[in-house]
């Protein structure tokens, strides 16, 4: 424990510089603006900074795509308050009691509580990136290509049922087309060239950043130009610096949506706005002021900021513990480390384990600038949110554009984000999430190379598939979460329910 | 998008999903299995495609059967109808963005970067705000304004990409 301190102290004296604080507070900044605007995700905003940062030091840039991904989340919140409009997804459980703070004309406090419980939710989240993703790596040291097998399986499966939960049979189709995407092109065993058609460019396959900066850029743009245009209401931000008593009034939410936000952020894929939800669904639920939930109850503002912003570092922790992306930005972040040649997965711990701590930091300084600047100069950027988005969208493309050619200089990856793009758009218009086409495409390796190999371990039999311990808990997984869409077996286990109490009752009273 | 028309959607989206799939395993099991340079018969490059184009095959076949016992195979197009959709505010700002970006992108490495991404975002803004029934004078300065920041912004990003991150340039 002691050693951790230090060493944690140790790397973060290292980012203690000038520049490197300069650094923090700007693209801190820039995460916050990027957040606010709605049309803007995190997920571009770290993608198309990630395109901006390939020359950097690995660390450094590293520290500039988390500022960005943390100052996002919590940007848009103050959309969310403000125009009842989420500036990224991860805020719209914010704007259920966000925005009628504001109509209340408490505007400056509800961005000050937001501001606040996003902070808690980070450092929360942040504690739990440090104490547990050494240990999920050591654990995920034991596991052989039948468990990794199940995992990405675990992660398409899970991911499709919690970002579609309407329909989560459209969220297995994202993830399973995802996974097809990543056999497209020359594969590690035997070098052959699958779905290329003799194309030397697809050859090559399809590259994660422009694929997601199309999914998540472009479609965007698309989605945004077709939305009727955005009113905003003037509000009177006065007062901004929350109260300390209201904010003690409810530790116990803040701690409940601290760590419900990272365990919702470290599931594969499932990302920041499912953490704000349930977190939100847990409070109210816990709350004895239930009456004045979405009706600007500062308990359900601070439980939805604190259960997003502690996704983020939840997502982290299956990034650096088993390469596994816990959320769309976390996704990009496990592409931008591999970009900088960190080898994100269990064996980080072994051969870089002072990255980890290097992470934490870098959460811990992105934490403060956002504290301090979601505290400060508010008047002068809400002012951003009146640029009309004929004005932006096509500065969006074309940094989009840039971007997606700026990593190899191939013509081939502004095409691969171009249909991308349009995929994405009609994906959203038929209500398909893509994150789980995202999970896909970056699991689709590690499901290939695998899955062979474990047959090739059982020459095809696939009894060790279910007989060993984590495979099997993972397959259990999977079933569960399968069945568990199925009205047949959800009244299967309300029967099963009922029989158990009984039977329970009938023994007390004997 | 209404309940009627996702089902529709869906009808078109399982066949669609399900010949993909179809397709996909298909050509895996056609791929070659190396066995006759000794490699092991599991090893076949086409394993986890062929496994990955049956299952997306069968979730198109249920979402096909889905979208039937919804009525989704009930299409009816109209000229009205598509007048009406064709004349939706959402749908023309949706096309226009859509045609821009489309050219933008054909265009790229035909014609001088920066020209281009300057025309481009000039037409974007212009297509949005300016409007045709009044006089270009009484507009000059939307035409003003779009043409500054189309200027500043395509200069920004071909300085920024050229000499910074010393980018060729599309």
């Amino acid at each position: 424990m002691l050693q951790g301190l230090i060493q944690l102290g140790n790397e973060l004296s290292k980012f203690l510089t000038p520049q490197l604080i300069f650094d923090v507070l700007w693209s801190t900044q820039l995460g916050i603006i990027v957040g606010m605007l709605p049309g803007l995700t995190a997920t571009m905003g770290v993608a198309l900074m990630t395109t901006l940062t390939y020359k950097l030091a690995s660390s450094h840039a590293v520290l500039i795509l988390i500022c960005m991904y943390i100052g996002a989340i919590f940007g848009g919140s103050r959309t969310a308050i403000l125009i009842n409009i989420p500036g990224t997804p991860a805020n719209a459980a914010t704007t259920v009691d966000g925005n009628p703070l504001a109509r209340q004309g408490k505007a400056g406090p509800a961005m000050g509580i937001a501001t606040t419980g996003s902070f808690l939710g980070s450092v929360f989240g942040m504690i739990m990136l440090a104490i547990f993703t050494p240990i999920i790596g050591n654990a995920a040291l034991s596991f052989h290509s039948f468990e990794y097998f199940w995992l990405t399986i675990f992660g398409i499966v899970i991911c499709g049922s919690l970002t579609a939960p309407k329909d989560p049979l459209k969220g297995w189709i994202s993830g399973f087309l995802g996974l097809f995407i990543a056999t497209i092109g020359m594969e590690a065993m035997h070098a052959y060239r699958r779905f290329s058609f003799g194309n030397v460019d697809l050859a090559g396959g399809i590259q994660l950043l422009p694929a997601m900066i199309g999914v998540f850029g472009f479609s965007e743009v698309l989605m945004v130009m077709k939305q009727p245009a955005i009113k905003i209401v003037s509000n009177k931000i006065e007062k901004v610096i929350p109260s300390l008593k209201d904010i003690l009034k409810y530790w116990k939410t803040i701690i409940r949506s601290g760590f419900i936000g990272t365990i919702i952020g470290a599931i594969p894929g499932v990302g920041e706005d499912i953490g704000a939800w349930v977190s939100y669904d847990f409070a109210k639920k816990a709350s004895k002021e239930k009456e004045k939930f979405g009706k600007g109850s500062i308990e359900g503002l601070i439980a939805a900021e604190t259960g997003n912003n502690a996704a983020i570092p939840g997502a982290i922790i299956p990034v650096l513990s088993l390469a596994v992306p816990g959320s769309a930005p976390a996704a990009v972040l496990l592409g931008a480390m591999l970009i900088h040649g960190i080898r994100p997965g269990p064996l980080l711990m072994i051969e870089n384990p002072s990255f980890v701590y290097q992470v934490v930091s870098m959460i811990l300084l992105a934490t403060c600038a956002m504290f301090i600047l979601g505290l400060s100069l508010i008047r002068v950027f809400v002012k951003i949110l009146i640029i009309p988005r004929q004005k932006l969208m096509p500065v969006v493309f074309s940094l989009c554009v840039i971007g997606s050619y700026a990593l190899s200089a191939k013509m081939f990856d502004i095409l691969v984000m171009t249909v991308f793009g349009l995929i994405g758009y009609a994906m959203k218009e038929m209500d398909y999430p893509v994150a789980p086409l995202v999970l896909g495409i970056i699991l689709g390796d590690l499901l290939d190379s695998n899955l062979r190999r474990s047959l090739i371990l059982t020459n095809g039999n696939i009894i060790p598939f279910f007989t060993r311990p984590i495979s099997f808990v993972f397959f259990l997984f999977i079933i569960f979460t399968i069945f568990s869409q199925m009205k047949w077996f959800r009244n299967f286990l309300k029967v099963l329910g009922l029989i158990i109490k009984k039977q329970f009752l009938k023994a007390k009273t004997n | 998008m209404k309940e009627e028309n996702m089902n529709k959607a869906d009808f078109f989206t399982s066949i669609f999903l399900f010949l993909l799939g179809l397709i996909v395993f298909i050509v895996s099991i056609r791929m070659p299995t190396f066995r006759e340079v000794g490699a092991h018969p599991y090893s076949a490059p086409g394993i986890v495609p062929g496994i990955l184009g049956i299952i997306i095959a069968f979730m198109g076949a249920i979402l096909f059967f889905r979208s039937i016992i919804h009525k989704g195979y009930k299409i009816q197009i109209s000229s009205q109808g598509l007048i009406k959709f064709f004349k939706n505010d959402s749908i023309k700002r949706l096309l226009i963005a859509l045609f821009l970006s489309i050219f933008y992108v054909i265009l790229l490495g035909k014609i001088d970067y920066f020209l281009l991404t300057a025309i481009y975002i000039f037409i974007f803004i212009i297509s949005f705000e300016f409007n045709i029934k009044k006089s270009i004078f009484s507009q000059r300065k939307i035409l003003f304004f779009a043409l500054l920041e189309a200027i500043f912004i395509a200069a920004s990003i071909s300085y920024l990409f050229r000499y910074l991150f010393l980018v060729t340039l599309p």
